[in-house]
């Protein structure tokens, strides 16, 4: 049993760390609320980073990676509220797999893909050009008519979706399509994982600077108590998280309960989290100016992409049954 | 990462499993027995260190003893706060004579122990005990004091004693660790009843008890040094993070799913929706729990951040048992059964062997490096 990231997981976080922090940050993401400015780091630079189709074959120009590699990268991104999602790249990578001509554009950058989910506006349909859906069993791609949402979280880049022709690029997808969910959650979850990880780091650094009554607020157990809840909740997401990576690699068939489970923790660890970390803050916690509602506002919206919360932990009931009658 | 187990654990596993299956039925007549068999086998005290009795075994070599014994529905074995707690510290502070005297007849469950340390006014705050060790004049101690929560006392033949031989100085420095011989004159145990209705913990009073100067554990006011050797061993033993609180997730699960179709469909809604949440939280505790496993399998001690099983292990366990009592329809209002027993007993999970609120002060403090609460005590004399 060695359940922990090895140091090649270590090294390349770091190495995503760095560029993602560079690249992206909450005050891009406000930006991008304010006046519109682009989403950061955007489709282009992540995409030449490499980063962002690490799960693409090498054959392909991607990075041949693992989508625990993935992960670790996404968890870095959700950090610093990166954008576009790297669960749009985890799901292109899976439906496009076989499709040498198609990965190759989607590493190179030449295709900007978004996936389209049955009911509720697209996820990161800004900027992009073809779009994948699943229709009557078969995977089908083409262009689309974007219609940008009014954004809680402008970096998620939803949008409603008209796609006028399509073409069938596999007949009966639907198990490739489930795959390709179920993967696209456990990177949710990951970005989802980094998100909280450190608006907790947020709270956390201001209960010990902040005083009221003579000592730091972090010293009353009203504070510490509520963080200490959420940073049990994080670790046991980061668990979910990399079992759900690990068994998309090696363990398919965990892959269905563990990918909820990831799921449905990281809608609701992120938005415990980001809650808490308002309230520790106080009044300066609500304002504009501070970057605790940046977070909040992922939360609010990461809770319903790939189904919501309430629909993850329906799924682990209905599987957790299954299994313990078979 | 690889949840696999590497061929060593791999043929380690084989080897208790073949065991424990071909034997698992002798479990039930005689728990001494039970766990003198499995010390004969080399499986108990796995870590223990050869010249302790132990098998000089690795942490991970105890972890898959631990599963094996979970997995065939064993019960845990009878003199377990004394291979957990009790014997570590006689390891690191007792003298060569006590070790030599106590330390295979406590594997083989010969005599068996118990952890007298609560105090009905000093539990959370442990170093606040009163129970008095004074000199008698002829190198030995007297004892006379109130232990309470003790568990197994009634049955112990020997218990790790923390007393107070120090009143003028701060709390934490005027105590002083004993081993105490349960049957000496002086001592009386009486059960308490839990809220469930069982009992497995008792009160202890020693009424000017003789305990000789060899049966002290460590320099006289190191007490509190010695005590947190146990409980840091308490941390180690509960390896797996408090994910063996309650029924295992699967249990209940199957309970639901033999239930669930008799109930009406706004409401088997809402029990798949406590069933998903509890479910997630538990497997959060339990792969949380793979994760210091591995840690302790790299050779590390485990750290504060362990408390973090027990505190959220304890809570799904709540809500899943809670779960399996309202599928019972009917009968869910009236006692008897396994899952109206175990919402009964789980109250108290959250609070034996450190409170949900100590956990969390010990999580904010050591792991999020919040600062401590002023103590107003902090320096007074006991």
């Amino acid at each position: 049993m060695n359940f922990d990231l090895d140091q090649e997981h270590r090294d390349l976080a770091a190495a995503a760390g760095e560029f993602l922090s560079a690249a992206a940050s909450p005050a891009a993401a406000r930006a991008a609320l304010d006046d519109g400015s682009a989403i950061r780091p955007g489709r282009e630079e992540l995409v030449k980073s490499g980063f962002a189709t690490i799960t693409v074959p090498e054959s392909a120009g991607g990075g041949g990676g693992s989508v625990l590699h993935l992960a670790v990268v996404a968890e870095q991104a959700g950090r610093v509220l990166a954008g576009p999602s790297l669960v749009t790249y985890a799901r292109a990578a899976v439906l496009l797999g076989g499709d040498e001509e198609r990965l190759t554009g989607l590493a190179d950058g030449t295709l900007a893909v978004a996936v389209i989910d049955d009911g509720g506006p697209v996820l990161d349909a800004a900027g992009a050009g073809t779009f994948l859906a699943l229709r009557d069993g078969d995977l089908v791609g083409g262009p689309g008519t974007v219609t940008a949402r009014e954004p809680i979280d402008a970096t998620r880049g939803l949008g409603d979706v008209t796609m006028a022709e399509t073409t069938t690029w596999v007949r009966d997808a639907g198990a490739l399509w489930r795959h390709g969910e179920r993967v696209g959650r456990t990177i949710l979850a990951a970005e989802g994982l980094g998100a909280a990880t450190r608006i907790l780091e947020l709270g956390t650094t201001y209960a010990k600077d902040r005083f009221a009554f003579g000592r730091p607020i972090g010293s009353y157990q009203a504070i510490k108590h509520a963080l200490v809840d959420v940073y049990v909740a994080v670790e046991q997401l980061r668990s979910l998280v990399w079992w759900a990576a690990w068994a998309a690699d090696h363990a398919p068939g965990e892959l269905p309960l563990a990918s909820a489970a990831a799921k449905a923790a990281a809608a609701t660890t992120l938005e415990l989290a980001a809650e808490t970390v308002i309230q520790v803050h106080g009044g300066i916690g609500f304002t504009w100016e501070h970057d605790a509602h940046l977070y909040w506002r992922r939360a609010k919206v990461d809770r319903f992409l790939l189904g919501d919360d309430v629909a993850a932990f329906d799924e682990v009931a209905r599987l957790a049954m299954e299994e313990a009658v078979r | 990462m690889d949840f696999d187990d590497t061929p060593d654990e791999a043929a380690w596993r084989a080897e208790v499993r073949a065991f424990l299956t071909a034997h698992r039925d002798e479990h039930a007549a005689d728990p001494r027995a039970w766990q003198a068999l499995l010390y004969d086998a080399g499986f108990v005290g796995v870590t223990w260190p050869a010249d302790a009795g132990g098998r000089g075994g690795t942490p991970m070599q105890q972890a898959i003893v631990d599963q094996e014994t979970a997995r065939l529905g064993l019960p845990a074995l009878i003199n377990l706060i004394g291979i957990g707690m009790c014997g570590p510290t006689v390891i690191v502070h007792g003298s060569d004579d006590q070790k030599r005297r106590y330390l295979k007849r406590l594997l083989r469950a010969d005599d068996l122990w118990c952890q007298l340390f609560s105090e009905p006014a000093a539990g959370s705050d442990l170093a606040a005990l009163r129970t008095r060790a004074v000199r008698d004049g002829n190198g030995g101690w007297r004892v006379t004091g109130q232990k309470v929560w003790t568990t197994l006392a009634h049955l112990a033949d020997y218990g790790i004693l923390l007393t107070r031989t120090n009143a003028d100085v701060p709390k934490h420095r005027g105590l002083t660790m004993f081993v105490v011989d349960m049957k000496a004159p002086g001592v009386t145990v009486r059960p308490l009843r839990q809220m469930n209705g069982e009992s497995h913990f008792n009160e202890v009073f020693f009424d000017d008890v003789a305990i000789p100067d060899t049966e002290r554990l460590g320099e006289p006011g190191q007490g509190w040094t010695v005590a947190l050797t146990t409980l840091m061993n308490e941390r180690l033993s509960l390896g797996g993070g408090g994910t063996g609180v309650g029924a295992k997730p699967e249990t209940v699960a199957r309970h639901v799913a033999e239930r669930i179709g008799g109930l009406s469909p706004d409401r088997q809604v809402l029990a798949r929706q406590q069933l998903g949440r509890g479910y997630v939280a538990a497997l959060g505790a339990r792969y949380t729990g793979y994760r210091q496993l591995s840690r302790i399998s790299h050779g590390e001690l485990p750290g504060p951040e362990a408390s973090a099983g027990k505190l959220s292990g304890t809570r799904s366990a709540r809500d899943l048992a809670d779960l399996a009592v309202r599928v019972l329809g009917e009968d869910a209002a009236v006692a008897g059964g396994t899952w109206q027993n175990l919402q009964a007993v789980l109250p108290g999970m959250a609070i034996a062997g450190g409170s949900d609120q100590v956990l969390r002060n010990i999580i904010g403090e050591r792991v999020l490096g919040l600062p401590a609460e002023p103590r107003v005590d902090k320096g007074a004399p006991a």
